[in-house]
């Protein structure tokens, strides 16, 4: 296949197209709007396989990768040039997360279409969620950080909307906003590092800047603030800034609960599936030069600071919405963790399996809320001490939820079980090459623990046990197969087991899945070797650009990745030590909750009265939301901002510049006591024509006759310049 | 060369003048008939710029002549008449012709002594493209001064309670930064040698003045250091540069909302325009040497107008503190001296001039159906709520403006604050990091303004405000293209400037 514009930029650009159409007619046509943003995005999928068709079937090679780009702004001059390109660059991990962009959104929008249909701006829904998807495909699409970074700010915008749709509420301003600008704190810093790349390699591309990094340009240091620092470490430490905020870790974590205001859909795409994988998806493309930057150990440590400290978060929430958001930040905590001790595809598999399972979790929670209807309120129903026993009722989401939460948990056979495993089991291995590594792989370890608890407590609340709001239960409705409700949450659960994504259990060998191999994704995500982009090539894209396709060599999966035998052997050992120890603590951990609320044989309040200290501070996830708003924004900045206002108005206008009428007053008295006494007796001299300017400047401030002081001045000026000037 | 291309400039500069001379033959009561006069003459100054756009030549760097005029005016003191457009004019004068007539529309709801308010404000105009098209300095200095008679009055008759002291205030700075200018004029004239050329700004240009040094009260000082600081001066407070920038909010809060928007959207630019054709071209080594400086007082100007900005209650005011912060973005591409940052500032005036154009007439907008404008109102109630709820055509064009405004990418700011960014990193890496800090808090004041006017549920007194209409709607939707198109492809604006731009660079890059 060729990579033409219309192959390709199809992708994101129907959803665009459908954004801009859907825009107009929403109003007046709902119904159709809702249908073109759906075929649109179906159409994408489709497209999205053709390409993942080709990448993973036809070329099956980890080295493939196509870059095209075109001219988007030029403003050389004749001397100096200065250009700025955009494009795409495909290669297997853009294929993987076209196809799983595309087809867990286009499921999501099969879904909102029953979730959203009573909603008064149902259509609106539609328009955003179209306009999100088409900036997360030419994120995925694109070649380079700037266009990254553009569509990047978009996806906010679209988070932002989203968020706040219901508007009338007083929450969702707020929650819209935090969501922003907390993220914006990392965009900043995100748009320093691309400063930084361009001023090294005149250009954001990915080959540019991996060839860059071959080439050993990024080995000086940069002065900033007076501070030599190793440019490398600069560069990767704001890019990954941007990680930090939009991936929603820690120090940035606190917007992504609140983020949950928005419908349930959204929730399931943006802040689950799609927006906040970005922030990995582009530390993984910037992997070489976090290594290069010596930053590894940095990123190692904050995602396994976050995966624990967000999951014991998790335990405490009673809002089924809110278990989910912080199992999001959690696993996304995984992931960064992963890209840390250099797991790569093991971190890239996590952010799709994860993207799979954390989607059917969501859209399962919203169907729980949808079939929960107060009638009191008039509100639908999140909280899990209102729930208990739906699964009589609903099946379908049962099914699909339960599949999820094995997944998530870690249970073998099932996906998230596959990625994770390979993070913890690398996470191990680098624990015993440097001892700095033990706090983050424990920590990655507890976290599974706690999230396999969590997850069943989550279940077990749910679906287990009495119905514990006996009016809600008997209004709600039996849940029956339906296209649009039960089959995407279906669909979902299908692909979180784990044969879909490697062949492999506890790194044996166990199915050969693809062309004779156990691994496929293993096989194909591989880090970027910067080496093999000294000389890369790359073509103009225009609307037919047919040009012969390049052969690259078909993997054949190394299971020694290069290693001697020797290593090999101790890596396999620490994997399998690793996996068994993963599998036993997984277990263990839904064990317990299965003690705690299937059983309750165990009395959480108990434990909860034990920790009182440690309850109130998850309570109150760690203090972080009071410290920012309640110390850095009402304390810090607001009282700044009041002040700063008070001396440009209050001080320094009032005195500093409307003072000069105090001065102007003064000097008129003096001058009217100098001109009577003085000029009237001697003659009009030099000096007497500047006392004779003052006096018209003021009289002119008094009087107004400002052409008056026009024509004085410029002869005056003119003629004391003329003086100088002949000097 | 085209025939009629050669008084293309006459006819742009002249025709608000003509319509000054209808709107005065028209009978006072006929309101209706001066409205429509104004609007026809800024159509068709409108259609003469986008005329000139067309038969530009883009590779051309410097003045283009085919549109060049020079008549003698005052020989005796070698002044002449010179008009000329290159590629930093033009964005100007097309930038000025779009707002000018969508002022017209938007001051329809005008009132008050309509006759004398539309002469006026075409007065105005016309001054305006005598700034952007002189060539010859005292011609340029005679319409940024003559410019201040419409302004005073138009401030002061058709503006808020606190008018007198706001247009008093706004003269007498600009009048200060003048003089210095005139100072700075006149040294020039006489050491060029008071020839012919001696007013001609392009025959000035080039670095001539490098060597000179000049003698004041004993003590020798670089001729060119010293008018480069005066004439600085002058343009700064009109950018506004910090700290000349306090008649900024004054002028802005009680100017009515065309005067306001004129004032954001042409005549800030009038400032950082005058570096681009004068201080810069004609010390090019003082302005080397002054860059940091300049780029430390943009810094100022973006973080400190933005702090100042999220602390006020009043809309207007508030937007108007964004102005300051926007222009500082100006000044750090115009301190970076390379391709990438001075592009980046022209277009960023361009870009600004739409995106503020937008917002102060959607709060002129909002303001006819208020009249107040406090987000929070000095006893701590809300001014406005729910506004997206209640206005919700309103809310969508304020998104865009706000959005624009705040440097979304996809939307026009987004592109020439990057590349004022990519410019400036090169040479001051560390007031950078700090610049860039400016678009977080640009981001939360806007964020929190529309939070608190737009979010929750609609209080009393807004349930009677009316949507947009259509004629509202109809002058915000070129604004929308404008901010919207060139954010996702600039190209055609910055076609134009990239020659010129290029040679000014070339020049600044030899010192």
């Amino acid at each position: 296949m060729d990579y033409s514009f219309s192959n390709v930029a199809l992708i994101a650009l129907l959803p665009f197209f459908a954004f801009v159409i859907n825009a107009f007619i929403v109003k007046k046509f709902t119904k159709l709007a809702v249908t073109i943003s759906c075929l649109a995005i179906f159409s994408s999928f489709l497209l999205a396989c053709r390409i993942f068709k080709d990448v993973v079937f036809d070329v099956y090679s980890s080295e493939f990768y196509v870059h095209k780009y075109f001219n988007w702004i030029d403003i050389s001059s004749a001397t100096i040039p200065f250009k700025i390109n955009m494009g795409i660059y495909i290669d297997n991990m853009t294929a993987i997360m076209l196809l799983m962009v595309t087809g867990v959104a286009t499921l999501i929008h099969v879904f909102s279409t029953y979730y959203m249909h009573d909603d008064a701006r149902f259509g609106r829904f539609f328009v955003y969620m179209s306009l999100f998807t088409s900036a997360m495909l030419g994120l995925v699409l694109s070649d380079n950080l700037l266009s990254v970074f553009i569509f990047w700010e978009l996806m906010g915008f679209c988070s932002y909307s989203l968020i706040g749709f219901y508007y009338e509420k007083e929450g969702a301003g707020n929650a819209s906003m935090k969501a922003f600008m907390t993220t914006r704190v990392g965009d900043v810093f995100f748009l320093v590092g691309i400063l930084a790349i361009w001023n090294i390699v005149g250009s954001v591309s990915f080959v540019d800047i991996y060839a860059a990094l071959s080439q050993g340009k990024f080995a000086h240091d940069i002065m900033i603030f007076g501070l030599g620092i190793p440019v490398a470490t600069f560069a990767a430490f704001s890019i990954f800034m941007g990680t930090i905020g939009k991936s929603a870790q820690f120090p940035l974590q606190v917007w992504l609960p609140d983020a949950m205001f928005g419908p349930t859909p959204c929730s399931a795409l943006i802040h689950a599936a799609t927006m906040v994988a970005a922030g990995v998806y582009l530390s993984l493309r910037m992997f070489p030069l976090m290594e290069a930057g010596h930053l590894l150990t940095f990123i190692a440590y904050i995602g396994a600071i976050t995966a624990f400290g967000a999951a014991t978060i998790a335990l405490v929430q009673t809002d089924i919405k809110a278990v989910l958001a912080y199992s999001t930040i959690s696993q996304l905590g995984y992931m960064v963790l992963g890209v840390g001790v250099g797991a790569y595809n093991a971190s890239f598999m996590h952010l799709i399996t994860h993207a799979v399972f954390k989607a059917c979790l969501f859209l399962a929670a919203g169907s729980v809320i949808h079939s929960l209807h107060d009638h009191h309120t008039h509100e639908h129903v999140q909280e899990m001490p209102r729930m208990g026993g739906l699964r009589k009722k609903l099946p379908f989401t049962f099914i699909a939820m339960m599949c999820c939460t094995l997944a998530i948990s870690g249970i073998p056979f099932f996906s998230g079980f596959v990625s994770k495993d390979r993070i913890l089991g690398d996470a191990l291995l680098a624990a015993l090459h440097h001892k700095v590594m033990w706090v983050p792989a424990v920590l990655g370890f507890a976290a599974a623990f706690l999230t396999a608890f969590y997850m069943f407590r989550m279940m077990f609340l749910t679906f287990f046990g009495e119905p514990r709001d006996k009016e809600l239960y008997e209004h709600m409705h039996e849940e029956h197969l339906q296209l649009n409700s039960n089959v995407p949450l279906l669909i979902l659960s299908i692909f979180t087991l784990g044969v879909f994504y490697s062949g492999s259990l506890t790194g044996q060998g166990f199915i050969k899945v693809f062309k004779g191999n156990y691994e496929w994704f293993g096989t194909l995500v591989e880090k970027p070797h910067v080496a093999n982009f000294q000389d890369h090539k790359r073509q103009l894209w225009t609307m037919d650009s047919s040009v012969d396709r390049e052969e690259f060599k078909h993997s054949r999966y190394d299971e020694k990745h290069g290693k001697t035998e020797e290593e090999a052997h101790h890596v396999h050992q620490v994997h399998l030590i690793g996996a068994l120890m993963s599998i036993v603590i997984a277990f263990s951990g839904v064990f317990l909750s299965f003690l705690m609320y299937g059983k309750k044989s165990l009395n959480p309040a108990f434990w909860t009265g034990l920790f009182s200290g440690w309850y109130r501070g998850l309570l109150n996830k760690y203090y972080f939301d009071t410290f920012y708003i309640k110390v850095v924004i009402q304390k810090m900045l607001l009282p700044l901002n009041n002040f700063l206002a008070f001396i440009d108005m209050g001080i320094y206008d009032r005195y500093a510049i409307d003072g000069w009428e105090n001065v102007n007053r003064w000097f008129y008295t003096v001058a009217k006591w100098f001109d009577n006494l003085v000029v009237d007796t001697v003659a009009v001299d030099g000096t007497g024509a500047s006392v004779r300017l003052f006096n018209v400047v003021l009289r002119t401030l008094q009087s107004g006759k400002i052409q008056f002081y026009f024509i004085m001045i410029i002869l005056v000026l003119s003629s004391y310049i003329w003086a100088i000037g002949s000097n | 060369m085209q025939a009629g291309s050669s008084q293309l400039l006459n006819w742009i500069l002249w025709m608000p003048m003509l319509g000054v001379l209808g709107v005065l033959l028209l009978p006072k009561d006929k309101k209706d008939w001066i409205r429509m006069w104004s609007l026809l003459n800024t159509a068709l100054t409108l259609v003469f710029s986008v005329v000139l756009y067309m038969k530009f030549d883009n590779t051309v760097p410097g003045m283009q002549s085919p549109f060049n005029v020079v008549i003698p005016w005052i020989e005796n003191f070698h002044i002449f008449y010179r008009l000329g457009v290159d590629g930093i004019s033009l964005p100007m004068v097309m930038l000025t012709s779009l707002l000018f007539m969508i002022c017209i529309l938007s001051s329809w709801t005008i009132e008050k002594s309509v006759k004398a308010y539309f002469a006026l404000f075409l007065f105005l105009q016309a001054c305006i493209y005598g700034v952007f098209l002189s060539l010859d300095f005292f011609l340029f200095y005679v319409f940024w001064e003559v410019m201040l008679i419409p302004m005073f009055f138009l401030i002061g008759i058709w503006g808020g309670e606190n008018r007198e002291y706001a247009a008093v205030k706004f003269f007498l700075y600009t009048f200060f930064g003048s003089i210095l200018m005139l100072v700075g004029m006149v040294a020039l004239y006489y050491a060029s040698g008071s020839n012919a050329e001696s007013f001609n700004i392009l025959a000035l240009s080039g670095g001539k003045f490098t060597s000179l040094t000049i003698n004041i009260f004993g003590s020798t000082f670089s001729f060119s250091k010293l008018f480069f600081v005066f004439m600085f001066i002058g343009f700064a407070i009109k950018v506004p540069v910090f700290p000349f920038h306090t008649w900024l909010p004054h002028a802005h809060v009680q100017a009515p909302t065309a005067i306001s928007v004129i004032l954001a959207g042409v005549l800030l630019k009038m400032g950082t325009y005058g570096f681009l054709r004068i201080a810069y071209p004609i010390f090019p080594e003082a302005s080397v040497h002054f860059s940091s400086a300049i780029a430390w007082l943009g810094l100022i100007n973006v973080i400190y107008g933005a702090l100042c900005a999220m602390a006020q209650t009043d809309v207007k005011k508030l937007i108007a503190y964004s102005s300051v912060s926007h222009m500082g973005f100006v000044m750090l591409g115009l301190a970076a001296m390379t391709v990438q940052g001075m592009n980046g500032a022209v277009l960023q005036m361009f870009n600004h001039g739409t995106s503020t154009a937008m917002m102060f007439l959607l709060i002129g907008v909002l303001y006819e159906r208020s009249h107040h404008r406090w987000i929070v109102r000095p006893d701590g109630t809300k001014g406005f709520g729910g506004l997206y709820t209640q206005l919700p055509r309103y809310s969508i064009i304020f998104i865009i403006a706000m959005f624009a405004s705040m440097g979304l990418p996809g939307l026009s700011g987004f592109i020439s604050e990057a590349l004022i960014f990519l410019g400036i990193y090169e040479r001051f890496t560390t007031i950078t990091v700090l610049a860039l800090f400016g678009l977080l808090i640009g981001a939360a004041y806007l964020l929190w303004m529309f939070k608190r006017m737009f979010f929750g549920e609609v209080i009393e007194e807004c349930k009677e405000y009316t949507d947009m209409n259509a004629r509202e709607i109809f002058y915000m939707l070129p604004l929308c293209a404008a901010v919207i198109i060139f954010g996702i492809y600039p190209a055609p604006v910055l076609n134009v400037m990239r020659a010129s731009v290029g040679q000014l660079v070339s020049l600044l890059s030899n010192y």
